[in-house]
């Protein structure tokens, strides 16, 4: 029996890893056989995720990723130790429904900073020669609201369309490095960061939410599936793509 | 934060003209008081006060004093010295 998804030997960094579409990525790739790399804010809950994994030789790395300048510098401390990375994914991001009356510039400038400003930095430090392995692939995270249209989320929505255009410029310049770059969409799922947001609607606003998606709300392990997808050998011919998992939502 | 300030911001959010809200007034008959107002004045009171409202304490509510009721003694009664 073969495993087209297998990860074994690869080293993968995962942002985010402390809750959500992060921490089941990391569960999943372990499983596969990767060796994790867990980067989040909070070292108590990173611990918690390292606790879940299967197998040896993962890591947690606390780090505040708003501290974009320091990223390239703290990736090559963090390869020296771990060895070359093959993989990384950029779960890690905020989300802030904020009706365009209310929405200030200091939080335009809050979400763009960590959804893209912590994306460009993460793919900049991973492809430095003294941190890549000879191939590797970045997933990023988009959403749907990146390509559909939703009330209360135009910064939001302007920072995940911003990471699709970003996937497909990186697809084109680091291909030469056999660096695959591609980013998942997924559609609302039951995370925290997913139930936060429907808590903030009223509960008819939530239940046509989601009757958008025609599948019913999506779990992380869905959304993990697609990123392993993307990480592994069953996506080596793709790259610059974005990989729709919403249950649905962008189909009307 | 003085109620009378936050009548403004109020004033401000749902676009009327500044002065018009005094607290009695019933959400019902508010021009422009919709369900997007709704998630505008809970993004209004996370911004100002770090207040994070749930939309079932807004559906209980039907005058805007009701409203500034649900922030506490983060509103103080006008300040008349």
């Amino acid at each position: 029996m073969i495993n087209p998804m297998d990860l074994t030997g690869q080293t993968i960094l995962v942002t985010g890893a402390s809750s959500g579409i992060g921490r089941e990525t990391a569960r999943l790739i372990s499983q596969l056989g990767a060796q994790v790399i867990l980067v989040g804010r909070n070292e108590e809950r990173l611990a918690e995720t390292l606790r879940s994994l299967d197998g040896n030789g993962h890591r947690a790395e606390a780090f505040d990723l708003s501290s974009t300048d320091d990223i390239p510098r703290w990736l090559k401390t963090i390869a020296a130790s771990s060895g070359p990375l093959y993989g990384l994914v950029h779960s890690a991001g905020i989300h802030k429904l904020r009706p365009l009356r209310v929405l200030g510039s200091e939080s335009v400038d809050e979400v763009m900073h960590i959804n893209v400003g912590a994306s460009i930095a993460l793919a900049k430090g991973f492809c430095q020669k003294s941190v890549r392995a000879s191939r590797g692939s970045i997933v990023f995270l988009s959403s749907v609201s990146g390509l559909a249209g939703q009330a209360g989320l135009a910064a939001y929505a302007a920072s995940k369309a911003a990471i699709v255009g970003l996937t497909r410029a990186l697809a084109v310049e680091l291909a030469a490095e056999r660096i695959r770059v591609n980013c998942v969409a997924p559609g609302v799922v039951t995370t925290e960061m997913g139930q936060s947001l429907v808590g903030m609607l009223t509960p008819e606003q939530g239940a046509a939410l989601e009757a958008m998606h025609l599948l019913g709300f999506g779990c992380a392990r869905d959304v993990s599936n697609a990123i392993a997808f993307l990480l592994a050998e069953t996506s080596r011919w793709i790259t610059g793509t974005v990989l729709v998992v919403d249950g649905g939502y962008t189909a009307h | 934060m003085e109620k009378r300030k936050f009548l403004l911001l109020l004033d401000e959010l749902l676009e009327i003209e500044p002065g018009t809200l005094k607290g009695p007034e019933a959400l019902d008959d508010v021009e422009g008081w919709n369900s997007l107002a709704v998630i505008s004045f809970m993004a209004l009171v996370d911004e100002q006060f770090g207040i994070s409202l749930q939309p079932r304490q807004i559906a209980g509510c039907s005058t805007i004093t009701d409203l500034t009721g649900l922030l506490g003694d983060r509103i103080s009664a006008e300040n008349r010295t």
